[in-house]
Order: C-alpha cells, then structure tokens, then sequence
C-alpha cells in the first residue's frame, strides 16, 4: 500500500506537468460580443450625447450593464488576493473613479470646495440639473442646497444629524466617466446593496478630489473626507453619501432616497 | 478587463474538458450567463471556480447536444518543450513516449474520471473547487480522482507490458 500511495504522488506529480504540455488552441477574444449581448440593441451608439431625459431612457440597458461589469470587477478586486495584487489599476464605478495609491495631498484650505459652487434651493437646484435630485426621508429637509460646475453636481448639506455632519453628492454618473476621483485601500471597500443595486461602502477617510467636464482633476478640490463613504448608482444619478455614520446608517439613508 | 482577466483560464477549461474548436463559443456563453446571474454569486467567494462552473455546464451540454465525445481526445502540444528530467537523446524519447502514453491514457477514461483528472491536475484546482465546478460532492471528487489513478496506472502498466519499457 505504501507503494500504492508513492506511485500516485509521482502520477499526479506527473499529470501536472503534462498538463502544461498539452496542446490548447490560442483563445479568442469575447470582450466585445460579450459586452454587446448584455447590452442589447439598445447600446448600439455612436457618439456619448451630453444630456438629456430621452437619451437617458434609451441609455438605460447600457448603463446597466456597464454597471454590471464594472460591478463584478470591483468583487474580484476587492474579494480576491489575485484581484488585490493587479489592482494598479483604475476601478470605475458610477462616475467615480478608485485608484489605489496615496493620492494628492488634500488642499491645505479647509473647505476645499467644488468649482463653481452655488447655494439655491432645492426646488432651484432641481431645475439647474439634468438628473432628478434624490433626498434621503430618512434625513429629511438638507440644510443647505449646493450646486457646482453649471449644474454637474448637486450636493445635499445635512449639518445637524444624530452623526454629526452629513453630505450628499450627486451627480449623472452614467454620463459623463468620471466626477470624482477617491484615493483609497482596496481593503477599505466591500461591496453592498442598496436598494437591489450594487454599492460600495469604503470606510475610513480617504482623498476625494473633482474631475471637471474635460477630464482634469480639479486641484483645490482636493480634500479628506471624513468618516465613511457610500456611493451607488440608480439607473438615473449616482450618489456619495459621506459622513460619520455605521454601514447600517448608511445604507438605512440610502434606502430612503426618494 | 474583467473578460480579459479570465478569458484565457476559462478558454483552457472549456477545451481541456472537451469543447474543442467550440471553446471560444462557450466561453462567450458563460461570461454572458456569468453577467446574468451576477446576483447569485456572493461577494467574497473566489470568482474563478464560480466561473468555471458555468464553463464546465456550457461544455458538457455542448458536448452532451454534440455526441462527440470522441473527436474531443487531448493531445500534447508539438512545441512541448523537453522533459525537465531528460539527460540526453535517449532520456528525451523515453519521456515524449510516457507522456504520449499517458495522453492515452487519460484520453481512455470514462467521461467522469477524465474530468476530474482534468480539473484537479490540469486546471490546477482543488478538491473543494473542482467538487464547485463539476458541482459534485467533495467526497466524489475525492473517490473519482483514485478511481481514475487507478485506472491510469493499469491502463499504464498494460501499455507497459506492450513493450515500452520504463526505468
């Protein structure tokens, strides 16, 4: 029996090994049909059109999927050490893009603020976006109404909340590519759910910093966030909602954007 | 980018479990139903084997549809390069005729003990990720891996006795 068990160490040693000598036909690349089967008819464009309700709805499918992918990528990433290592990449996920590296030093100004920043009313900012402002009931009337960069962003200020100081973003992540940009530890970052789609929950403060309309990273934007992030997409806005608040917390608020 | 990653390990599972010249197809398939299903799959798992199970059901309908069981035997590759143990000529020969037996061999097993063999020692998985794949208990596995050695070892040992000897 003792030979038995050294005879099938030294075949399997052996299989092993002929299983990198077997001949395997070079692989195709599916990149493309398989992007164009979840996408449906519907992504047949040519062009990113700016803005738009109609251009929205037919996006819709587009979005998704590319939701979707994206998705998946980030719980490869973050869910396995093969993921962790290749992570020198740029993940982006509902217009904001994660890069694993220290990140610029956060703008020495406190208030480091968005371009073009304008406070309104909410009524005011919802005319001044293209994309419905989503208000969280569970938090209520925002104290403070921001809209910056010509109505690319809408923030909601909540100052007096049981956490302390609440702020939510939101912006058209589905069309434009990047808003922001978030330095972070692919460590910090689990994947969740809100509302049935996918979230991402990153604790710890992080560098954030604003992308404008042609791709530059806005400099005096630079800032460290404070307590946890949350950002997530609907098929029509995507959200960062940021502050000292638990997982539950957040998701609890985020479940309440109406 | 996703796709990319593991197009080439879902490629070589899809042909060395025996979809043959379909294996770009099949890959295609279980990336699509791979996205489809996305919410089936629980954050934290390994995302490979969670794939490679849906390249191993796409190959077997495939082949199953097929009925070509046979056209799908394994062969080493001509560019294989010399046995890491060869010494000289005759050591090379003697290790190119083991392996073509061996080939053989594999190519000769019942359908359930070749893809076993083929996920535990070809794809490199383990016992717990090829009993994912083959969606088959790990006692299975386990059973169907020394039942297949076994039979190696008597489909080797008659070759041997064919006259190729072996030091």
């Amino acid at each position: 029996m003792a030979d038995q068990a050294g005879w099938q160490r030294a075949v399997e040693a052996e299989l092993r090994e002929l299983g990198r000598g077997l001949d395997v036909p070079p692989a195709g690349s599916p990149t493309a049909a398989v992007r164009q089967r979840l996408q449906g008819p519907a992504a047949r464009r040519l062009h990113p059109a700016r803005r738009g309700t109609g251009i929205l709805r037919r996006w819709r499918p587009a979005w998704r999927a590319a939701l979707i992918v994206v998705a998946v990528l980030l719980t490869l990433l973050v869910a396995t050490p093969q993921g962790r290592a290749v992570v020198a990449h740029v993940l982006r996920f509902a217009g904001i893009e994660l890069q694993q590296e220290p990140g610029p030093a956060p703008s020495p100004r406190s208030g480091a603020a968005l371009p073009g920043e304008r406070r309104m009313s909410l009524a005011e900012a919802r005319r001044h976006v293209s994309f419905p402002i989503l208000v969280p009931t569970a938090l209520g009337r925002p104290s403070e109404v921001v809209v910056s960069d010509g109505g690319r962003v809408a923030s909601l200020i909540y100052r007096r909340t049981p956490h302390g100081l609440v702020r939510m973003d939101e912006f058209a992540g589905h069309l434009d590519p990047v808003f922001f940009q978030k330095f972070i530890h692919l460590g910090d970052v689990t994947q969740v759910r809100v509302n049935g789609l996918k979230g991402l929950w990153i604790k710890g403060p992080h560098v954030l910093l604003y992308v404008t309309r042609d791709g530059t990273p806005a400099a005096a934007s630079a800032r460290l966030t404070t307590g946890n992030t949350l950002i997530w997409g609907t098929p029509r806005v995507a959200l960062r909602l940021e502050g000292n608040l638990s997982r539950t917390a957040a998701l609890a608020i985020a479940d309440s954007a109406r | 980018m996703l796709v990319a990653r593991y197009t080439l390990r879902a490629h070589r599972a899809a042909f060395l479990l025996g979809a043959g010249e379909e294996s770009d197809d099949v890959v295609q398939e279980a990336f699509v139903k791979a996205f489809r299903h996305l919410s089936r799959f629980r954050a934290g798992e390994p995302f490979a084997p969670w794939l490679l199970r849906i390249v191993a059901n796409e190959t077997r309908n495939l082949t199953r549809s097929r009925r070509r069981r046979t056209a799908l035997a394994l062969r080493l590759s001509a560019a294989e390069p010399a046995a890491t143990a060869a010494d000289g000529p005759a050591d090379e020969v003697l290790a190119a005729e083991r392996r073509t037996q061996l080939v053989a061999a594999v190519n000769a097993l019942p359908d359930r003990e070749r893809r076993v063999l083929v996920c535990r020692y070809f794809l490199d998985l383990s016992e717990a990720e090829t009993a994912q794949v083959l969606e088959w208990p790990v006692g299975s596995v386990k059973s169907r891996t020394f039942r297949a050695l076994n039979r190696l070892r008597g489909l080797l040992v008659a070759g041997q006795q064919g006259g190729v000897s072996r030091g």
